[in-house]
């Protein structure tokens, strides 16, 4: 929560001699984060972060409150003034509504009748600060109490006392039943869920909305002469639960339910009987009603003297503590045993309830800047997590870059249509309940979709080869959805660079034996690999055509399971290899694959079988001839060149070109 | 004729000879075939001094043959490094070069591959856990209750399947601050933990400085004698480290659920030294000295209970930011809307 505070304003709850850049400084160091200073008219005005725990925090005076320890802790002049409010003369001469409450809904009520009121502009100087703190101007009767509550903290709510008489003149603290109706001072109607804290007067209708918004029915408006000034202090769950169901987000909601000190009330209420009554000519009409359960401080922390000395790693003395503590509000005594301080929280800080806040505030006033810096020397851990190698992920991605492929990183959330493009269903798929876009709605299982949209995107980059190294999810009943991580290709390339390319990083990632196994009806391959020493083989994934793209899915874990640190070396042999080319004549629609199986299969003496090139039907193959044992004289090659090429002629119906 | 009777020599002689002949071979600035000629021809000045050898005593011979093979194969390579010829073939070494086509890392790979090496330099190790998560796992086990106020900062996206009777719904991590809990458990309850947890997050917002899909960071220390001076000391590391010599981190109050106290992190800017100022004038990068990178904290007493480490023994620190964020502060890097980072433009990827 951010809260707007004019320096002005700020200097008639804070007398100190620091500066607004000052005040700044010092307080975000050690307090609410002044954000930035804007200037209106030669005045400062600080645009200060209040976190959800401080909403004692979020007013002028609550500013100045930490102001006034922070900057005297960091050697400035500073004060916090006292809150001089006249006390009110009360009177007896309009009747106040009877008020039933529930102290466990609501612990306190205050209000109190002030007639004759006058409907007068908003003088300038509170209409300034009210633009100032961005907030509208409507007329003197209405701001009042938004000034109120800016300037010390606690909402308030104006009733127009005669409105509230026609309803029955009763207030009822209930919690709503499902389906009741209510409509707001600007006139939005909403229907109750059940739960609400609401008021209702003696006949069950709902008459206003408590710490949320007023309801049309009793809040002032253009002919309100006679005001109730009411606070409550509504239960804080509750407050939020009616707020977030009907997403009436107000300032007052977004107080209320952060647990605002009850015992503003009544500084507050006074403060704005004194506005009324200088401001609108208003006459206190009533005496003051104060129904008020429950107001007793927040308890003590006992806080053991050595945890100053576990968090910090200083030691400090006791005096030091206590005074920082006790400038902060709160009362501070040994007990008994001397090791322990007993801190009484003021009322207005119920977020002190364990000794790590009594130390956080502490150490925060004496500066964390002051503490030292240094790394740890305990033991480090060394149990890692199982099925997991960022080394090697990042050993991948590294050597598909350095060989042209652009590393991409798409969402993994994406349209309907991109989730069926997987080729699985939408139902199929996890769904967010709340999508913010329509292009990013289900949870995906495939990261091909998003690649092709990427180079689709980038219609200008013929050569765009991209990849992404990202988890798919799978839904799972009763379970946590399957996240896995998949290596996507996607490329303009033709089938056999991209091959070429899984097949290099296969090498590079010591994978002793794989293995491609087209499906040529469905353009797609099938990519297997073993493990060393292992024989059964692993289904790496697939490399795929696609409307002219190539296309490659391989599981991280399996390369995971077949990839390895080091190769194994292989003694090179003394005696020479006989290599050679034979160019043969195809068939249309001939298969080189299965030729090079065939050529391999024929001899022992046939240690490997390379594709050279293709041109029309001319296909050349490598064949590298060795003997572990001897040289290789050309008496022993000639009848294995005769059988490989009369076997690749018959089985293939292949043509050598030239003869042997 | 006179004949030139030659003197008998010794090997100091023979030494400085050989010396001097190299220095000519290396001063002679002729082509190289010329020079060839001059000091490995027949009649070269190599096989002159070689005869001499016969001059020396019969002792000294087998020495001097080794000082003379070293010298004949020093002035070979003497001579390749003589001009060739001065008919050389014509090579336009003004031609730009010929770059191998090469792919790029994505710059949030490289981020996170920069702060994974820098934490695990002082011992973190690094984990992943599930993107997909239970609400206990982000929220509550994080002493975050359901409809606490303090999780309106988490704009949160929910997956629509029932929800887990034991551990709630099933939301996409809006931080990686589940990988607190889990990690805990994984080590079940039993510090040394040093984790860095680097992840893909999820929040339900977009504008400039906001994408619904982000990384995370986070840090997780606990030990025995942990305090706030080795959170300290961990940014202070990271800071010099990711941005530079001499980069400070610094902590402020701040509040979440999950630890206690609390702190907002800032780097002092790289650009003017934490002043503010460059010159008279005001920085133009930080405008106030200081970078906010993110939060961290004194890991909360419940949040160890939660996950079963006893707080009167342990205590820990933990810290979490936007990969993002923290990777565009870098010296001059210049972006300023992060949603370039996933909009996948080849124009925007090959200049990382």
């Amino acid at each position: 929560m951010n809260i707007l505070i004019p320096h002005n304003w700020l200097l008639e709850h804070l007398e100190t001699n620091a500066n607004p850049s000052d005040i700044q400084r010092e307080l975000s160091l050690a307090g609410p984060s002044v954000e930035r200073i804007t200037q209106d008219g030669g005045e400062a005005i600080y645009d200060i972060e209040v976190t959800t725990n401080r909403v004692d925090s979020m007013s002028v005076r609550g500013i100045a409150r930490e102001a006034a320890v922070i900057l005297n802790q960091a050697g400035f002049k500073s004060k916090l003034k006292p809150l001089s409010i006249p006390v009110p003369h009360e009177t007896n001469v309009l009747r106040l509504p009877k008020i039933f409450n529930k102290p466990e809904l609501c612990g306190r009520i205050i209000c109190v009748i002030l007639s004759h009121v006058q409907r007068t502009p908003t003088p300038d100087w509170m209409a300034k600060r009210l633009k100032q703190t961005g907030m509208n101007v409507h007329d003197c009767a209405i701001d009042i109490t938004n000034y109120v509550t800016h300037e010390l903290g606690h909402p308030c709510h104006a009733f127009d006392w005669d409105k509230l008489v026609a309803t029955g003149g009763e207030i009822r603290v209930e919690e709503a039943k499902k389906g009741e109706n209510f409509s707001t001072l600007d006139g939005e109607t909403f229907t109750t869920v059940g739960g609400e804290v609401v008021f209702k007067n003696s006949q069950g209708r709902i008459i206003d909305l408590p710490s949320i918004k007023g309801t049309q029915n009793t809040s002032i408006d253009d002919q309100t002469q006679n005001v109730l000034l009411l606070m409550e202090s509504i239960k804080a769950a509750k407050v939020r639960f009616a707020s977030m169901t009907h997403a009436i987000r107000t300032t007052a909601a977004q107080l209320m339910e952060k647990n605002v000190d009850p015992h503003l009330a009544e500084p507050v209420l006074k403060r704005g009987i004194q506005l009324y009554q200088e401001l609108c000519l208003a006459e206190v009409a009533s005496p003051i009603f104060d129904e008020f359960h429950n107001s007793s401080p927040p308890r003590p922390v006992i806080t053991p003297m050595v945890i100053f000395e576990k968090y910090l790693g200083i030691k400090l003395s006791q005096t030091a503590i206590s005074t920082i503590l006790i400038n902060l509000g709160c009362q501070v005594q040994l007990d008994e045993t001397k090791s322990n301080l007993v801190v009484q929280p003021p009322t207005f800080r119920p977020d002190l309830t364990i000794p790590a806040d009594i130390v956080e505030e502490v150490a925060r006033i004496y500066g964390y800047h002051n503490l030292p810096s240094q790394l740890m020397t305990t033991a480090i851990p060394t149990i890692y997590p199982k099925h997991t190698n960022f080394d090697l992920e990042e050993k991948a991605k590294i050597f598909l870059s350095l060989v042209g492929w652009q590393e991409v990183y798409t969402y993994s959330l994406v349209s309907k249509i991109q989730a069926e493009a997987s080729g699985l269903a939408a139902g199929r798929h996890l769904k967010l309940q709340n999508p913010l876009t329509e292009d990013k709605v289900y949870l995906r299982r495939s990261l091909l979709p998003s690649l092709i949209e990427v180079l689709n995107q980038n219609p200008l980059e013929a050569h765009y080869s991209v990849f992404e190294l990202a988890n798919i999810y799978q839904p799972q009943t009763d379970n946590l959805p399957k996240e896995e991580l998949i290596l996507g290709l996607a490329s303009h390339q033709t089938a056999r660079q991209v091959r070429g390319a899984v097949e290099a990083l296969l090498d590079y990632l010591y994978v002793d034996e794989y293995e491609f196994i087209p499906n040529q009806d469905q353009q797609i391959t099938m990519i297997y690999a073993s493990a060393r020493g292992h024989q059964n083989k692993y289904k790496l994934g697939t490399l795929a055509i696609k409307s002219d793209l190539c296309l490659v899915e391989l599981e991280w874990k399996k390369i995971l399971a077949v990839a390895n640190t080091h190769p194994q070396y292989q003694v090179v042999s003394s005696f020479p290899s006989v290599v050679e080319d034979l160019t043969f004549i195809l068939q249309p629609d001939q298969s080189v694959g299965p030729i090079m199986q065939t050529i391999k299969l024929v001899s022992p003496l046939i240690a490997n079988v390379a594709f050279v090139n293709q041109y029309e039907k001319n296909t050349t193959f490598r064949i590298g001839y060795h003997d572990p044992n001897h040289s290789l004289s050309s008496d022993q090659l000639k009848p294995i060149r005769q059988k490989l090429v009369k076997k690749v002629e018959l089985t293939h119906s292949a043509k050598l070109v030239g003869k042997v | 004729m006179v004949t030139n009777k030659t003197k008998p020599m010794n090997i100091k002689q023979l030494q400085s000879a050989i010396h001097e002949l190299k220095q000519a071979a290396v001063n002679d600035d002729s082509l190289v075939d010329q020079k060839h000629q001059t000091f490995l021809g027949k009649k070269g000045k190599f096989n002159l001094l070689a005869k001499k050898i016969l001059d020396l005593p019969q002792a000294d011979r087998k020495k001097a043959g080794q000082l003379l093979n070293q010298l004949k194969s020093e002035l070979e390579s003497i001579l390749t490094q003589s001009v060739t010829s001065k008919t050389l073939q014509w090579i336009d070494l003004s031609i730009p070069g010929n770059k191998p086509l090469v792919g790029h890392l994505h710059p949030i790979s490289q981020a996170i591959e920069e702060i994974s090496r820098i934490f695990e330099k002082i011992g973190f190790t690094r984990v992943r856990y599930p993107e997909a998560d239970w609400d206990w796992y982000a929220f509550e086990g994080l002493n975050m209750p359901p409809n606490h106020p303090a999780r309106d900062e988490w704009e949160t996206f929910f997956v629509d399947v029932p929800a887990n009777p034991e551990y709630g719904k099933l939301v996409l991590i809006p931080h990686t601050s589940n990988g607190q809990v889990r990690e805990m458990e994984r080590l079940h309850g039993q510090p040394p933990i040093r984790m860095i947890n680097i992840a893909r997050c999820y929040r339900r917002q977009q504008d400039a400085t906001h994408t619904q899909m982000f990384h995370q960071f986070e840090g997780l220390v606990v030990d025995k004698g942990i305090n706030i001076q080795h959170l300290k000391g961990t940014l202070d590391h990271f800071a010099s480290q990711f941005y530079g010599p001499g980069t400070k981190s610094r902590i402020r109050p701040f509040h979440f659920q999950f630890t206690e106290p609390s702190f907002e992190v800032d780097f002092s800017c790289h650009i003017c030294q934490g002043t503010g100022k460059v010159g008279k004038n005001k920085c133009r990068f930080c405008k106030s000295g200081w970078h906010e990178v993110g939060g961290a904290g004194m890991v909360h007493p419940n949040v160890l209970k939660a996950s079963g480490i006893d707080p009167a023994q342990y205590t820990g620190f933990a810290f979490g930011w936007g990969v993002e964020r923290t990777y565009s502060l870098k010296d001059d890097l210049n972006i300023d809307d992060i949603r370039l980072i996933y909009s996948n433009q080849a124009s925007f990827l090959t200049q990382f």
